[in-house]
This record gives structure tokens, C-alpha cells and sequence, in this order.
């Protein structure tokens, strides 16, 4: 009895520990971060998007940007604006337009800033409901000239509206693109990525990518796992969006909540 | 064993004060009062502590019963519910409160969660918490619950759980047959969480929606559509009901209109006031504006009592009547601006509808057999201009053999009336022939009953479908059938189909006071005898009819209730023979002479009627 008691006091002790504690311990190497690029979508900025650093992607691109998508991409105010609270947001609302059921947003720092390794992260509050897939990631630079794969993508953060409480970060790249990507998922337990706002971030250097979520790792991905070329040893630019259907998010429910809207905070890229 | 446990509880209680310094909360406050506990199981492998249980009225009292076969996750026990079959004499449905006599502080829960599975895909009617058997002022329901033989977990989000500090009603569900049969259902792990999973509560009133209502001067008007919505872990929404006491309401002009915690809103004087409520501290979606108006004038007295038997009668509403069931007195059709309410003229019950445009009447659930009826009957009463070109118009829709709209055999047919028949301020009676619905083909499943016209505001009492009474007509439309026999078999007194025995008296003196004439139809005569005592016929000269068979008849009446026939010969000897009265149009009779012995056939004199009512006779003959 008196075992037991004593089991019981030390268990519940245990739990206000553990409890006072957002995430385990992880030993992480010391680094200094210096910013060298960012965008804070700062209230006061009121001539809309920034256009020295992002550029839209307007339509449908190729094939629903090369996954069924069914969004049409639209650089209007209602699909993509600033908040005047300090947050860019990106609507995606279900209405016909030019062929399309769906209307969204998609910018990219495309020909405006690019990066090659560094720290880059964004503090997003994701839209939700099954067939919203909002994302944050990187392509290669060259993907004019050499094509996906070839030019390399590394998904920062990507979110299948069905799983709320679920994100993925992920390489592709010539031999390990699509669905043999190297990703990984991390979930939340008890909360959701849509209903308060969560740093997404990468740790870049020739080695490896560590991917993060509020500061805590959860996946590495090393040179020596790519089943194909390397090919993260050059210039990436950013993009943020919000996609509807198509392959990788699965179908959209015709109970779907819409409109949708990703909130993003900021975006900052340091080396 | 007990003392071991109350050592438990009070090293927990004692820890969870203990806590409240060390722990990672931040809103100590909202801990409630240390009194009331916080246990968050209802069922979990069997009562939690202080639960009871009650099962509502007219259901299967033993429908529950704690399962320790079919369980969750092979836990102890679940909640099995047996579902009764449709007229189950034990009771009509299943369904019953779990309910604590102490209560409970759930503020520091978001939702109560449950796994449910059944023997069978079904839909359970309702599923909810707030149910204390008192007030029951925070309940709230999921509704049409799909449910199927695999386990699933369901979450009934509450809507303002720093209400819930003091709740006894912990889980109640409510259950009828599923297509009239019966089943089992299992409800296990029934208890409240605060899931983080959950997202985006937001609430509503009037379903959401921005709703327009007028309303007259010092009616009083209740909010309805109470919900609550929820984003469940996979990404899709979930909206429950909810009641009034998760809400707070407020008037744009409390001149105009007031509303009280309940949602009842009272209408004080003209002009418009918007209804808006806040849950969970955020403005709830949806409105109620109340357009403010004088009060109509309505009928001073009740409409005409119906003089129609009421077993020729099928009633949708009348007082007279026993009425049909009715699923509703306005469906609220898409367009339709029309208002119902159900008011009382000196006791007499009228419906008052208001903004009429059209208005649909259901009897979908249990459509009506009219087929045997004969006319539709309504009363209306308009204070509006009901000056030409108004109308008002009455639609009658059957569903045809399916039983159901759609499936190419449905009828209607609409008619529309104008002044004179119409009028204002005054019951104005319609009874339409059904076959002026000329375009209503079938009538086994009359269903839809339409309302519409030029006239916004009608109170309509008295609505049924009759059969009229027979129409009995008060004498012959055409003579009797023209006899066949061959003259030479037959000695004919009264017929224009044969020569007569001449000089007979049609009508001697005999100090009667029937009254006799003769009715002519194509040259084809028949007697009448009206308001008959009793009539003789004196024979032109005696007839021998011994050698003959039979005496012959063609008599009508519509009134009479007693007939006799006699044949008299000298003495005077008589014998009478009855008649069946009244007769359906023309009754034709051939009384075997051997009817009326002892009277001497040789010597037949005279004839004599006796009896009541009028009369109408022809073909008067003995034939062979």
C-alpha cells in the first residue's frame, strides 16, 4: 500500500516535470545566424505584396502545376493580401473561375532572392480541411534550364488539410522526386497546426538538411541518403501557396470549410 | 478496500491543489470551486462515480444495459442500447440521461467524447450532454448520428465550457427503429477532454443564417437555431444544437424590440431591431431583424361551425373535427416569405399567416386518401384589399402510387378565385367540388396543400375534405323501363304501353288526402301519389285474372317508409301486400296473384295503396 502510494505521488511529480516542458531535450549544435534576407509583412506595409522580393505564379501552370491541382492562381486581393496585422495571407476560396473551381495564390522569390545553405524559416498559421494543401519550399534555381527533378525541391513545410495536426518535410531530387521523395511527417498530439501559429524551418549546408518545427528537430536528411545526384549544392528561391486537390493532398470534400487562408508571419533567411 | 481508495482521492485532491502552484496553467482562476469535482469519465468500464441513470418517458425502460461482451478495445464493459422494433408494446423508442445528482465543473474540458458502433449502418436521432432532468439549460446535440458495425469515436464539441461549472447532465441519447426495425447499439469511453485536435469553435444562432421577420406589436417571437461548429481532427466541420443558455442576445433597439435570456423576444413598437448574440465570447454567426409593425385587424368572431357529419369529413384543422396529422402548416419553401402562427379567435383555433406569398401545407409523412371525398372545404378571412384583379388561390398536389414527389406521377391542379367570391373582412366559406381540380387525376396521396395570391395577410380556419351528402332526388327523372310482355298475355290497368281497361277512376273519392297527379315524361305517363295516407284505383269494370299469374309493378319514392298494395274484389275482400320503400330509382315487382287470396280473381274491382310519402307508380297490369 504504502509502495504504491508512493508510485502514485512519484508518477504524478514525473508528469509536472515532463508537463513544464514542451519538447524532450535535443543536443544541437551551437550555430550563429546571421539574417540576410526577410520579409516581416510589418502592419504598416501597406502598398501590398512586396514585389522586390516576390512574384506571383498566375494560372494553372501544367497539368494543375504538374499535380491535378485544381486551384487557378490569381495575384487578386481576395486570394492574396497583407493583413495589416503583421501577417501576409494567402485565401484560397471555392468559386469558377476561368475554368477553374478553385481560386488561390502562389509567390516566389524567383529572380528576386535565392539562396544557397543557410537557415530559412516561416512562422505560419496553415488553413485546414481535407484537400487544402498549403506549402513552404525551395526550388532550384535552374529549374528553367535542367527541369524538375534535376533543379532539386526541398519542401520546408507542407500540410494535408485532412490532417490538421499532421506536416511533412521532404527532398526531391533525380531519382528520389514524388512519391520516393525522402520525407518525414511530424505530428502534433494534441494540437493543430491551424489554430495558432508555428515556426517551420531548415538548416542547410552541404552535409545535410535538418528540418525543424518550433525549434525542434524532427528530421535529418544526410548527402549520402539521396538515391540519386546531390543536387542542394546551389541557388534556391522560395515559394509560399496554397494548392486545392490533386495527388499529393488527395481529394477535396464537398464539406470542405471555405474560404481557407494561410497566415504567414514572416519569412526570414539566414546564413 | 474503500479506505484505501478515500486515502487516494485525498492525496490527489491534495496534489491537485498542490498543483495549481506548479503546474504549467496559466489560468489558475478558472479552476472553479475545489467542491465540485472535475472528473471528466461518464463511462468508462461502468458508471463513474455519482452517475445515474433515467429513461425518458414512452421509451423501452430496460433498453440499456452495461455489455461486457462488445467493448471498445476489449476494455471491461460498454453501454449497449437495444433500439425496439416499431410498435414495441415495451415502449416506442430508446432513450435515456446520464445524469449525476451532484454536479461537476467541465470548464476545463473542450469536448465529450465517446466510441459508438451498432449491430447495423443506422442514423441515432440524438446524442448529447446537458440533459439533467431540471432545466436543462446548457445542453448540447449531435444529430443523425451515422454510426455503422466498426467502432468509431464521435466528439460533441461543448460550446462554452466556462459555463459549465456546476453540470449534471453528462450524456443522453435518444433512438426510434431504424425503417420500423429495432437494433443494437454500443456506446463505450464516454467521457470529456480537453482535445487540442479539435479547432475553430464558432457558434451560431438562427442556423446561421441573417433572418428577416415582421412582427406585430407586442407578439412575442423565439430565437431557434442554436449551434455550435466544429473542425474535428480530420479537417471537416461538425455542427451541433445547441440551447439558449450557451448565449448572450442583444437588441440593436430595445424601443423596438427586447429579448431575454432565452431568446424570447417581445415586440414593443414600430421599426426594425436587429437580433445578435455572442457564445464563447465572439458574435455568433447569423441574425434575427425584426421588422416592427401595427397590428393587423383580425377576425371579431369565429368562422362558421362546419354542419358536415364527420364521418364524411377528413379534417386537416378544424376544432369540429378530429384532424389528420399534418407535418406542417408552412414548409418554408424557398421564396415563400410567408409567416405562420396558430392564434385563438374566442377559443376557436385559426392559423394567421402573414407576408403570404405562397405558403406550402405537407402531409407528406402520412399522406391523405381523398379519393373518396367529394369537395375541399376552407374558410379564409383577409383584412386586405380584395378588389379585382386580387386573388386567392388554392393548389392540390397528389404524389401519386409512389407515395413520393417526383417519379412522373404526380398530380395537382390550381384554382383561383376573385371578388365576388372574395371579400374583405369577413369569413368567406370555399367548398370546391373536387372534380373542379380537374387536373388532380389521382387522389390517394394527396400530399401538398398550397396557399398563394394577392392577399398578404389570411387567417384560414376549417380545412378538410368532404363527401357530400348523396344527393337524393325528390322524384323520377324518367319513366320506368318500357314493359315487354306480349299484349295478348296481359290486361293492363295504368301503362302507355298497352291499351287500358277503359273508364278506370284514378283517383275515386274515397275521403283520402293524397293528393294525385300525373307526371309525363316523352309522352310516357306516371302517376304520382303525393303525401299519401291512402289512394284507390276504382277498375273501369271487374277483371277475371284467375287464369293469369301475376300482378305487375313500377313504383319510385325517395321519402316513403311503409307501402302496401291492394287488390280488392266485391265484399269487399282485400288483401295487402308490402312494397320495399324507399327504392332506389325505379323498383320493378311481379307479386304472384296467389299473394292475395282470398280475394276472388274473377272479380278484381279495385286497387288500393297505403302507406306515406309520395309515391310514383306505373305499369299497373296482370300478365300471364
Amino acid at each position: 500500500m504504502t509502495n504504491k502510494t508512493k508510485f502514485i505521488l512519484f508518477g504524478l511529480f514525473a508528469f509536472f516535470l515532463a508537463s513544464c516542458k514542451t519538447d524532450n531535450i535535443q543536443e544541437l549544435d551551437q550555430k550563429q545566424w546571421n539574417l540576410v534576407w526577410s520579409d516581416e509583412f510589418t502592419a504598416n506595409q501597406t502598398n501590398g505584396i512586396d514585389t522586390t522580393k516576390w512574384t506571383h505564379d498566375i494560372g494553372r501552370g501544367n497539368n494543375g502545376w504538374g499535380n491535378q491541382e485544381l486551384e487557378y492562381y490569381t495575384d487578386k486581393t481576395e486570394n492574396i493580401s497583407l493583413d495589416g496585422k503583421g501577417n501576409l495571407t494567402i485565401t484560397a476560396r471555392k468559386e469558377n473561375f476561368a475554368g477553374a473551381s478553385f481560386t488561390s495564390s502562389r509567390i516566389k522569390t524567383q529572380g528576386k532572392f535565392s539562396t544557397k545553405y543557410g537557415k530559412i524559416e516561416a512562422r505560419i498559421k496553415c488553413p485546414y480541411g481535407p484537400g487544402v494543401w498549403p506549402a513552404f519550399w525551395m526550388l532550384g534555381t535552374n529549374v528553367d534550364q535542367v527541369g524538375w527533378p534535376t533543379c532539386g525541391e526541398i519542401d520546408i513545410m507542407e500540410l494535408k488539410g485532412q490532417e490538421p495536426n499532421v506536416i511533412y518535410g521532404s527532398l526531391h531530387g533525380p531519382g528520389y522526386s514524388a512519391g520516393n521523395s525522402i520525407t518525414q511527417r511530424y505530428a502534433l498530439i494534441n494540437n493543430r497546426f491551424d489554430t495558432d501559429f508555428h515556426t517551420f524551418s531548415i538548416e542547410w549546408n552541404q552535409e545535410k538538411v535538418d528540418y525543424f518545427v518550433d525549434n525542434y528537430l524532427y528530421q535529418r536528411i544526410e548527402r549520402s541518403q539521396a538515391k540519386g545526384n546531390w543536387v542542394f549544392d546551389q541557388e534556391f528561391y522560395l515559394i509560399l501557396n496554397v494548392a486545392i486537390g490533386g495527388t499529393y493532398v488527395g481529394y477535396v470534400n464537398i464539406d470542405t470549410p471555405f474560404p481557407q487562408t494561410m497566415y504567414i508571419d514572416y519569412v526570414r533567411v539566414y546564413q | 478496500m474503500k479506505k484505501y481508495i478515500m486515502i487516494q482521492r485525498l492525496l490527489i485532491s491534495f496534489l491537485a491543489i498542490f498543483s495549481l502552484f506548479w503546474s504549467c496553467k496559466r489560468d489558475v482562476d478558472s479552476l472553479g470551486s475545489p467542491k465540485l469535482s472535475h472528473d471528466p469519465e461518464v463511462f468508462i468500464d461502468g458508471f463513474s462515480s455519482g452517475l445515474n441513470y433515467a429513461a425518458f418517458s414512452n421509451s423501452v425502460v430496460t433498453a440499456f444495459t452495461v455489455d461486457k461482451t462488445n467493448t471498445y478495445n476489449n476494455s471491461t464493459a460498454s453501454m449497449k442500447i437495444d433500439v425496439p422494433d416499431l410498435n414495441d408494446p415495451r415502449g416506442a423508442y430508446a432513450g435515456g440521461t446520464y445524469f449525476t445528482s451532484v454536479g461537476r465543473d467541465l470548464s476545463s474540458y473542450n469536448v465529450l467524447s465517446f466510441w459508438a458502433k451498432a449491430s447495423k449502418a443506422a442514423e441515432i436521432d440524438v446524442v448529447g450532454f446537458g440533459n439533467d432532468l431540471g432545466l436543462n439549460k446548457y445542453i448540447t446535440i449531435l444529430n443523425a448520428v451515422k454510426v455503422n458495425t466498426n467502432w468509431q469515436k464521435y466528439y460533441i464539441p461543448i460550446p462554452d465550457a466556462s459555463l459549465l461549472k456546476d453540470e449534471r447532465g453528462m450524456f443522453f441519447y435518444s433512438e426510434g427503429p431504424e425503417n420500423d426495425r429495432g437494433y443494437t447499439l454500443w456506446f463505450d469511453e464516454v467521457k470529456f477532454e480537453n482535445l487540442g485536435t479539435l479547432g475553430h469553435l464558432t457558434s451560431g444562432i438562427m442556423e446561421s443564417k441573417d433572418v428577416t421577420v415582421s412582427a406585430e406589436i407586442g407578439e412575442k417571437i423565439s430565437m431557434s437555431g442554436f449551434q455550435s461548429i466544429i473542425n474535428l481532427p480530420n479537417g471537416l466541420n461538425q455542427v451541433v444544437s445547441t440551447s439558449a443558455g450557451f448565449y448572450k442576445f442583444k437588441s440593436s433597439d430595445e424601443n423596438v424590440a427586447t429579448v431575454d435570456e432565452k431568446g424570447t423576444i417581445t415586440v414593443k413598437s414600430q421599426g426594425t431591431a436587429l437580433i445578435t448574440a455572442q457564445s464563447n465570447g465572439t458574435t455568433s454567426l447569423g441574425s434575427l431583424l425584426v421588422k416592427a409593425i401595427s397590428a393587423l385587424p383580425q377576425p371579431s368572431s369565429p368562422a362558421p361551425i362546419p354542419d358536415k357529419q364527420s364521418s364524411n369529413v377528413l379534417s386537416l384543422f378544424s376544432n369540429k373535427y378530429t384532424n389528420v396529422p399534418v407535418d406542417t402548416w408552412n414548409t418554408h419553401w424557398q421564396f415563400s416569405t410567408a409567416e405562420e402562427s396558430f392564434i385563438k379567435i374566442q377559443n376557436d383555433d385559426v392559423i394567421k399567416y402573414k407576408n403570404l406569398n405562397f405558403v406550402g401545407i405537407e402531409l407528406v409523412s402520412q399522406t391523405l386518401n381523398v379519393s373518396t371525398m367529394t369537395h375541399f372545404h376552407i374558410d379564409i378571412w383577409t383584412p386586405d384589399n380584395t378588389d379585382l384583379p386580387k386573388s386567392f388561390k388554392i393548389l392540390l398536389v397528389d404524389f401519386g402510387p409512389n407515395n413520393a414527389y417526383g417519379g412522373n406521377d404526380d398530380s395537382s391542379h390550381e384554382l383561383s378565385f376573385t371578388k365576388p367570391k372574395l371579400a374583405t373582412g369577413q369569413w368567406i366559406s370555399f367548398d370546391i367540388p373536387l372534380s373542379n381540380f380537374s387536373g388532380l387525376t389521382r387522389k390517394n396521396n394527396l400530399a401538398q396543400l398550397v396557399l398563394s395570391g394577392d392577399l398578404p395577410n389570411v387567417y384560414i380556419d376549417n380545412v378538410y375534405f368532404y363527401k357530400a351528402d348523396t344527393q337524393v332526388p325528390d322524384s323520377p327523372t324518367a319513366a320506368p323501363s318500357v314493359p315487354t310482355y306480349p299484349a295478348a298475355d296481359v290486361i293492363s290497368i295504368y301503362s302507355d304501353s298497352y291499351t287500358n281497361v277503359a273508364n278506370s277512376n284514378l283517383n275515386p273519392n274515397w275521403g283520402q288526402s293524397t293528393r294525385v297527379s300525373e307526371l309525363n315524361f316523352n309522352n310516357n305517363r306516371v302517376l304520382k301519389f303525393a303525401g299519401l295516407n291512402y289512394q284507390g284505383i276504382q277498375i273501369g269494370s271487374n277483371q277475371n285474372v284467375s287464369n293469369l299469374g301475376f300482378l305487375h309493378l313500377d313504383f319510385w319514392s325517395s321519402n316513403a317508409s311503409n307501402l302496401n298494395v291492394y287488390i280488392i274484389s266485391p265484399g269487399p275482400v282485400e288483401k295487402p301486400v308490402s312494397l320495399t320503400v324507399p327504392t332506389t330509382g325505379w323498383s320493378s315487382i311481379d307479386i304472384p296473384l296467389s299473394s292475395f287470396a282470398p280475394v276472388d280473381l274473377s272479380k278484381v274491382m279495385q286497387f288500393k295503396f297505403e302507406g306515406n310519402g309520395d309515391i310514383y307508380i306505373d305499369n299497373i297490369y296482370f300478365r300471364r
